[in-house]
This record gives structure tokens, C-alpha cells and sequence, in this order.
């Protein structure tokens, strides 16, 4: 782990930790606490990026008697595992975060929705917020301030797609976890109808690192589009798989494979898929991008979760676009047509591709006219972004190399 | 607020989705998933329009309007889109050669077809995927074929948000996504009231009634039998859509002459039977009244309904009227003093009813009341028959009934719409009480469709507190209205179906708001039509009490018209 922003508080016990935070926010109005989140720059770490000021700023300026935090701590994409390492390592600093959160956006209640896979997560979470309660910081007046938050565990039941705030929220109200229409928007009528801020693990950490300090020096690292730092996860085919942080714009993709993560394992580096299975991949030859949200989508791609997976060149690659279609297959919530039938088809179409060891130009066709419709029309994230992967793998390697 | 649509500018008042911004504007957007009773869902995506500045195409159904949006419903974009969704969508609606649209139920009426070629798909490059789900064959009234799912959630959305019986779910997830009744028990297993309004609802060919053409097939040609039919009052002005007239055209003497054709050797009206019950359930309701018995009167024509409240609200059952239906009074009737009078067996006899009602496949084996009718088949499936028999409906001459039992009063026609048992009870129970001549025989205040209608009647000074209500869902509210105390009534029809047996589960497909107006606006021009409209002036009625059944309420009547319930919960 190269620590730089995190890195004092890992795998303090609460006896160390002492919520510096917290205790700063609580001589700060909300508002002063949101225009420093703003100032900092910070955007959700869950994939979709999207300003956490702004979010927070929302829901505050909602009047309502009840409104919620949720912290969405159920991690799925295949190669991401950052959330899992705050949760085990942090878990005061996330909590913090949440409770902060609460502060700032007048919530009086928050839930930490926890993928059920996270056994030992799940576990040390549970005993924070115990402790939290012993020690006030959880409930009423906490620290003897005027404020009272509570606090719940959700454990998810094993639906990646909850991890779509839509689907989350439904999944903690006991239905089904598919996503709802948008609008509204959770920030407006979200968890029982209620406005509600779904924040990501990171950004609710990052958010409570940001407020130990009285000046802003996370909004002085990484770029104009890119504040602060982020935690790469790092698995595939490197010597040294792990959790990174990482400050923005300071290191390419190449510099992170290669320094952080000691290089691939194999022959040579085939391809890199720099966020998660649902972001587009980076052959070889585009490694050399330095690792901001802009400058991944210039090159097709996207900062998505931070799930950086590194392919060997001896990889058999149609054999990892299978395990994806399969995956998408099976963990699309099934409501909207597009998303159901669409990763139905692709696998089945990777498949017999996977068989024969080779695609045609008609399978190139149908797959891409296929991510089209999906990507354009399908009910929420999940869709838009499932086959991503796939078609790019495709376009990068297949479409000219093969024909019958 | 202003919005252009394909760059044409138009004006709307208030906040509109932009499915109905469009319909205003004459443009069609294609939709599997809207229905225009059901809450808009926003599943299929084949109404996804671009919008100017948005990432990605929005469905239509479920976005609104705002003040100067730029909406394009057909660009190149939306095209090619939807045009992938449908190829999908066919595709996983399983269609190989064992289950081609030449078999399908909805092979006349199928969305699927109609949406496909509103988008214009051309080809299907995806090979059909089948689910492997097999047969749901465990109801008398109602068959599943889940490969022909699309799970577009409109059955499942009618059964709880019009009817609010919920025994449709949606179970799994992604590609394992499917339909399905609790526990996967079946149909017939679970507490489904058996209204067939799923059926109306399907897309596709994944629900359709339990046919019995066969058997009445069969039993035609067998020359040692003799077959009667009935028709119900809702049939006769639904039939003639199944061959391409107009909604609202009454068939009544082309049915007749249509049903000769196929053989039967008597042609009955139910409407004959509901005389015969306004008849039992008018003097029941005075009985009641005078006696202090058990109010409101609940009117039990509904097999739906009256399952609906075996299920649901058992504490009720003493309010049901034990009146059978007209459909298995008629049964009854013809099964003993019909068949008297003709010298024949009961054995020899086959009774066939034809209506627009799906339960009524249910109400048939109830065993309450087993053996009255022998056969029950849907206004879909009477049309079915007459095709295959290449009879010309609407330009075979017209006939009339068989006597008795197919002789009625405008009473009797106007049980197919909701409000036409109370009307036709009010008629009799207002002569019988007051033995006056009723002036006005149109109730008004009891028609239209209404989801609940109130009225207070007075006959001889006594204010009467009457209800009507059509769909499940307003039962159930009606029913918790009387619970709580909210309401009180005195009597009270109710219909399991929207509209009424006009809009039964059995009738023709599409079967929506407007069709129901039109099919309810015939049957009371029938009404009107006839000479007699009060069932105790029906001649029929009177020589039959005074040949078999004595009086209304009496020994006889008893055995033979009246039922008993269960609590089913």
C-alpha cells in the first residue's frame, strides 16, 4: 500500500483513533462542512464520479424531518477490492464519514449495507458500531454535541446490481434488488421515499480524511478534473496484487502495473482493464496514460471502481470475455429488456465464439449492435455499462485479425 | 410548458410523460410493457426517445416533460435501438417450430407481431434462447406456458394493482428472471380468483384459458347426445370484434344461427337464468329485509368474486347472496325440468355455456354444484370454433333463440354490464314491493364503469343504500369500508372484472377502456329493444314456477338454485 493520504490511521484500534474529523465538523455548520467537501473536489468513488458536495449539498437543502445516509458498501466488480480493505482496516474512518455525512445533509440516520461475501468485514463492522454506541459517538447527542445519528448494518443478500443505489435502496426495504426508474432521484426520494445520500466507502473515508484538517490538502493533489487520491485495487496477472493509493495525474496506468504492482507475471502485458469489468480495456500500446478520470476518457475508458486487472499476453482472452459475459449474464436484475436479453445473447454469442476460437465478422456485428442498445437504453448503470468490456476487447483485437 | 417533438413545436398545460406528449401529438411510439391501466413500469425500452443533451434515450412512459425539452421519437438512434431490443425480444420469446405463431392463443391478437412491425424488424440474427420452463396446467380456468413469456410484468402488475389478488410474482434474477405464482405452486394451487384479466393483459401466447373445444367437439358429434348451449349476455356483443367489426356490434341472431350451424341441438340464453336469478335473489334480498337476515346482500354472479371473497374476506360469507349464477342455474334447470319435458336423460344431456368469463371454467367443477354444465368456453374460443366450422359470422342470416329457455327481458341482457344485476333487481324488488308499475326503468345512477358506484333507491318509502362495484381492487376497498363502518349498504353487486362480464377475462382481445364502453353501450340498446325488461314479466320465468318450481324461494328452488360457500384462507 503506498500510503499517502490514509495512511496514519491504518489498523488503529478505537482506543488510537480519536475521530478527529467528527470532532472538527461538530464547530462547523453543515454548510461549512459541504463547502469544504465541494472545495476539495471530491467525486464518489463508486465508479459513476459524480460531485460529493453537490450530492450532500442536496439533500440539505431538502426540508424533511427524516432523511437517510447510506453507505454502500457492497462491493461486486469483479477485481475491485478497496472497499473490502477500508472496511477492514478503517473501519472508524468510514463510520466517521458516514456520521459526517449525516451531519452535513441533516440526516439523523444511516444504514452500511455490507455485500454479504464480506464475511470478516462484516464481522469488524459490526463491532465498530458497537463500540460506537459504548463510547457515544453513535446515538444520541453524540460526543455531547446536539447531534444524534444512529447507525445500522444491512448485510446484502449476494446481488451485484444492488450495488446500483436504486437497487440497494430497494434491497434494504426488503423487495427485490433491481433498480428503479430515474427520476426521482435518491437525493430527492430515496430509502423509504426519503432524500437520501448513497455514498461509496472511499468517497465517505476520503470525506472524513478531508475534514481532520483545517486547510484542504486534498484539493492541492492530483489535477483540476481529478483532486485528491484513489485506491487502486490491483489483481490479474502482476507480482505484487494489492490495495494502492494512488494521487491523480502523478503516475500513468504503465507507472501503476509497473512500480506499484511489480510488473506482470508472464511474457508481456496483453491488456489492462483499468476499472473494474465494466470499463473499457487498454491494449498494451495505451498504458501510458496517466491515471486521471479525463485523461482514461479520452482514451474510451474509465476511472470506474479502481479495479485495475492486469492480462498476460498468454492469456487466452476469449476465455476471460467469457467468465465476463457469464458474469453480466447472471447479475443483471432481469427488469429491463435491454440488460436481460442483451447479456443473455452476448454470452451465449461468446460462447460458441469461445468454442470456436474465433469470432465472425457477423458475432463483431450483432455484439456491437447489441452493446448499443444496451449501453443506450437500458434502466440504470449496470446495462449501460455491462458490455463495455466485451466490445472493446473485440474492437481492439478481433475486428481486423478475423474473417470467414 | 413548450416542448418540440421532431422539431415541431407544441404546448402542453401541465406535466405530461412524454408517451402521452407524443400520442397528442399523432405520433406512435412503440410499447409492450405500458398498459394503460397499469402504472407505467418502464421495462421493455422500446418507447426510449432521444432527448436533446441526454447521455442516453430515455423511455417515454415514464419521463416527463419539461419546459423547452427537444425530443426526437424516431431518430436514427432510437431506430436502430429499438430494432436490436425487438430482435432480443423475439428471440426470447422462444418461437422454434414447436412453438410457432400458428398455434399461439394470440395468433390473432399478438403485440408482439403488431410492435415488430411498427419498428420494422426484418431479421432475426439471435437464435431463439428457451427458458425450459414447462406448462403450468394445475387450473381449471387458466393455462401458463412460460417459454412464450417476455416477462414485460403486465400480469403480474394487473393481479395486484387492478385486482389486487397478487398471485403473480416475478422470481430470480438476469437471465433466470421469470413469472411465476407463489412457491411456484401453480395456478390452480394458489389462491388465483381465476378472472383470466392476466390473459387480457398478455402480449404474448404465455396465458390463455383452459380450452374445452375438443370435448365440445366431440360431444357434437356424438349422435347419442343432446347438446344445448347458453350464451352469456356479455358474449353477444363482443363476438363479432373476433371477426373484425367494429366493437359495440351486436351478434346476438348470427350467434344463434352460428351455434345451429355447428350442431347444437338447442340454442338457451343465460339471460333466460338471470331473469330466473333476479327472480331468487330479488325476493332473497326482501326476505333478508324484512327479516332482519344477513345485509348487505352480496350478489354471487361473479365466480371471481365470489372466490375473491372465499380467499380473502371469509367473515363475509354469510353476506353472499346463495343464489347460483345464471350460467349454473340454467344448468340446473335444463338438467331436470328441461329435460323432463323432452322425455330425455340427464346423462344424454350436454350442457355448454358460452361466456365471456374465464371462472366460469372454475365455477363449473366447484363441487357445490357439480354437474350442472358440462362445458364451458370463452367467447375467444366460441370464435374459434365458428372459424374452424368456416362459418361467416357477421353475414350468416339471422336466427332467434330456442324456446323456453331462450326467452328473456331486457333485465337479463343487462347482467353483462356492471350495474345490470342491481338495475334488474331493482326493477322486480321495486313491483314486487310496492306492486306498483315501475315508471322509470333505467337506474342511471347504477351504469357507466365506474370502479365503485353508490346510489340510494326508495321503493315505498324505504330509502334502499345500494353499491356497485367492478374490479377486484374496488372490491377489496369496499369491502374495508364496510368492515371499518365506513359505509353501509343494503345490497351490493359486485364484478370481479373491469366493466363487468363485458370485460371478462374470456372476451376478445384487446379488450380495453374503450372497447368496454362500446360493448356496454350495446348491451343496454338490447335492453332497450326488447318488450319485456323486467325479469318477473318474462313469460318463461312464469310458466316455470308455476310448472316446476312453485315460487321463488321454495323447496325446489332451493335444491336446485342455491349454493353454499367456503372459507378458503
Amino acid at each position: 500500500m503506498e500510503r499517502i493520504f490514509l495512511k496514519k490511521d491504518l489498523g488503529k484500534s478505537l482506543e488510537e483513533y480519536d475521530f478527529p474529523g467528527l470532532k472538527n465538523v461538530f464547530k462547523m455548520q453543515p454548510q461549512q462542512v459541504i463547502s469544504k467537501i465541494k472545495e476539495s473536489g471530491l467525486r464518489g468513488r463508486g465508479g459513476a464520479g459524480f460531485p460529493t458536495g453537490i450530492k450532500w449539498e442536496t439533500v440539505l437543502s431538502i426540508e424533511d424531518d427524516t432523511k437517510f445516509i447510506i453507505c454502500n458498501a457492497d462491493e461486486g466488480e469483479p477485481g475491485t477490492f478497496k472497499d473490502r480493505f477500508l472496511l477492514e482496516n478503517l473501519p472508524f474512518k468510514v463510520l466517521e464519514g458516514i456520521i459526517i455525512s449525516g451531519y452535513a445533509t441533516g440526516s439523523k440516520y444511516g444504514y452500511i449495507y455490507i455485500r454479504g461475501e464480506y464475511v470478516e468485514a462484516i464481522k469488524i463492522v459490526k463491532k465498530a458500531i458497537e463500540k460506537l454506541y459504548e463510547k457515544n459517538i453513535l446515538g444520541e447527542n453524540i460526543l455531547n454535541s446536539d447531534f444524534s445519528f444512529d447507525l445500522k448494518l444491512v448485510r446484502g443478500a449476494g446481488a451485484y446490481v444492488c450495488g446500483d443505489e436504486t437497487s440497494l435502496i430497494n434491497s434494504i426495504e426488503g423487495d427485490r434488488g433491481k433498480s428503479r426508474i430515474k427520476p426521482p432521484l435518491p437525493v430527492f426520494e430515496g430509502l423509504y421515499g426519503k432524500p437520501t445520500v448513497v455514498n461509496n466507502v472511499e468517497t465517505l473515508a476520503a470525506a472524513a480524511e478531508i475534514m481532520n484538517y483545517d486547510n484542504n490538502p486534498y484539493s492541492e493533489m492530483g489535477t483540476e478534473k481529478s483532486r485528491g487520491t484513489k485506491l487502486v485495487s490491483i489483481s490479474g496477472d502482476v507480482n505484487k496484487p494489492g490495495v494502492y493509493e494512488v494521487e491523480f495525474g502523478k503516475l500513468t496506468v504503465r507507472d501503476i502495473v509497473q512500480e506499484l504492482a511489480g510488473g506482470v507475471k508472464g511474457e508481456k502485458i496483453g491488456f489492462v482493464i483499468p476499472g473494474g469489468i465494466s470499463t473499457e480495456i487498454l491494449t498494451e500500446e495505451e498504458l501510458d496514460v496517466p491515471y486521471t478520470y479525463e485523461n482514461l476518457q479520452k482514451m474510451g475508458s474509465n476511472i470506474g471502481s479502481g479495479g485495475m486487472i492486469v492480462v498476460s499476453s498468454q492469456r487466452n482472452y476469449l476465455e476471460i470475455v467469457k467468465n465476463v459475459s457469464d458474469f453480466f449474464r447472471d447479475e443483471t436484475c432481469g427488469t429491463c429488456f435491454p440488460c436481460r436479453e442483451g447479456n443473455k445473447n452476448i454470452s451465449k454469442i461468446v460462447s460458441d465464439i469461445y468454442k470456436r476460437g474465433y469470432p465472425t465478422s457477423k458475432d463483431i456485428e450483432i455484439i456491437s449492435d447489441i452493446q448499443y442498445a444496451v449501453s443506450s437504453a437500458a434502466r440504470c448503470g449496470f446495462g449501460e455499462s455491462s458490455l463495455n468490456l466485451i466490445l472493446s476487447l473485440f474492437e481492439k483485437f478481433y475486428t481486423k485479425k478475423v474473417e470467414v | 410548458m413548450k416542448v418540440k417533438i421532431n422539431n415541431r413545436e407544441y404546448e402542453f398545460d401541465h406535466e405530461i410523460s412524454i408517451l402521452d406528449a407524443t400520442k397528442n401529438a399523432h405520433i406512435k411510439i412503440p410499447t409492450l410493457c405500458y398498459s394503460e391501466k397499469l402504472e407505467p413500469f418502464g421495462s421493455c425500452r422500446l418507447c426510449s426517445v432521444e432527448i436533446k443533451g441526454e447521455r442516453t434515450l430515455k423511455p417515454a412512459c415514464v419521463t416527463k416533460i419539461t419546459d423547452g425539452m427537444e425530443i426526437f421519437t424516431h431518430s436514427q438512434r432510437v431506430r436502430k435501438t429499438r430494432k436490436t431490443i425487438m430482435e432480443l425480444i423475439i428471440a426470447s420469446h422462444g418461437i422454434s417450430c414447436n412453438l410457432n405463431c400458428l398455434t399461439c392463443s394470440k395468433s390473432g391478437s399478438c403485440e408482439i407481431k403488431e410492435v415488430a412491425e411498427e419498428i420494422g424488424v426484418t431479421e432475426i440474427r439471435v437464435p431463439p434462447i428457451s427458458n425450459g420452463l414447462s406448462e403450468d396446467q394445475s387450473s381449471y380456468s387458466i393455462v401458463r406456458e412460460p417459454q412464450k413469456c417476455i416477462v414485460c410484468n403486465r400480469c403480474v402488475r394487473k393481479c395486484s394493482e387492478v385486482q389486487s389478488v397478487n398471485i403473480l410474482t416475478i422470481a430470480n434474477r438476469g437471465p433466470d428472471t421469470y413469472v411465476t405464482t407463489f412457491m411456484d405452486k401453480g395456478m390452480g394451487n394458489v389462491d388465483c380468483t381465476n378472472c383470466g384479466q392476466c390473459i387480457l393483459e398478455c402480449p404474448t401466447g404465455a396465458l390463455h384459458e383452459v380450452y374445452q373445444m375438443d370435448q365440445v367437439w366431440a360431444a357434437l358429434s356424438d349422435e347419442s347426445k343432446f347438446v344445448i348451449v347458453q350464451t352469456a349476455p356479455a358474449v353477444r356483443v363482443a363476438i363479432s370484434e373476433e371477426f373484425d367489426a367494429e366493437p359495440g356490434k351486436i351478434a346476438t341472431k348470427q350467434m344463434v344461427a352460428g351455434l345451429r350451424l355447428l350442431g347444437f341441438d338447442k340454442v338457451f340464453d343465460t339471460n333466460f337464468a338471470a331473469d330466473l336469478t333476479i327472480m331468487e335473489e330479488a325476493n332473497e334480498f326482501l326476505e333478508r329485509f324484512k327479516n332482519n337476515g344477513k345485509l348487505p346482500l352480496f350478489t354471487s354472479c361473479s365466480p371471481g368474486w365470489v372466490k375473491f371473497l372465499e380467499h380473502n374476506y371469509p367473515e363475509f360469507i354469510d353476506n353472499l347472496s346463495s343464489c347460483k349464477s345464471p350460467q349454473q342455474m340454467f344448468g340446473a334447470i335444463a338438467k331436470t325440468y328441461y329435460a323432463n319435458k323432452l322425455g330425455i336423460s340427464k346423462e344424454d344431456m350436454v350442457v355448454v355455456s358460452v361466456m365471456p368469463c374465464t371462472a366460469k371454467k372454475f365455477e363449473r367443477v366447484r363441487p357445490e354444484m357439480k354437474g350442472d354444465v358440462d362445458y364451458v368456453l370463452t367467447t375467444r374460443e366460441l370464435a374459434k370454433m365458428f372459424k374452424l366450422a368456416g362459418i361467416d359470422l357477421l353475414n350468416v342470416p339471422p336466427e332467434e333463440y330456442d324456446e323456453p329457455l331462450g326467452i328473456s327481458s331486457g333485465a337479463g341482457a343487462i347482467f353483462g354490464a356492471t350495474g345490470g344485476v342491481m338495475e334488474a333487481a331493482l326493477r322486480t324488488a321495486y313491483e314486487v314491493i310496492t306492486g306498483e308499475e315501475l315508471e322509470k326503468l333505467d337506474f342511471e345512477a347504477v351504469r357507466g364503469i365506474k370502479g365503485i358506484k353508490e346510489a340510494t333507491v326508495e321503493i315505498d318509502g324505504i330509502n334502499l343504500k345500494v353499491a356497485i362495484v367492478n374490479g377486484l381492487g374496488n372490491a377489496r376497498k369496499v369491502l374495508e369500508m364496510i368492515k371499518s363502518g365506513e359505509k353501509e349498504y343494503q345490497f351490493v353487486e359486485f364484478m370481479a372484472c373491469p366493466g363487468g362480464c363485458i370485460g371478462g377475462g374470456g372476451q376478445p382481445i384487446p379488450t380495453n377502456k374503450e372497447i368496454i364502453l362500446k360493448r356496454m353501450q350495446a348491451i343496454y340498446e338490447i335492453d332497450r329493444s326488447l318488450p319485456i325488461r323486467k325479469s318477473h314479466e318474462n313469460p318463461a320465468i312464469k310458466t316455470l314456477y308455476e310448472e316446476f318450481l312453485e315460487e321463488p324461494l321454495s323447496e325446489k328452488s332451493h335444491e336446485l338454485l342455491h349454493t353454499t360457500y367456503v372459507a378458503r384462507s
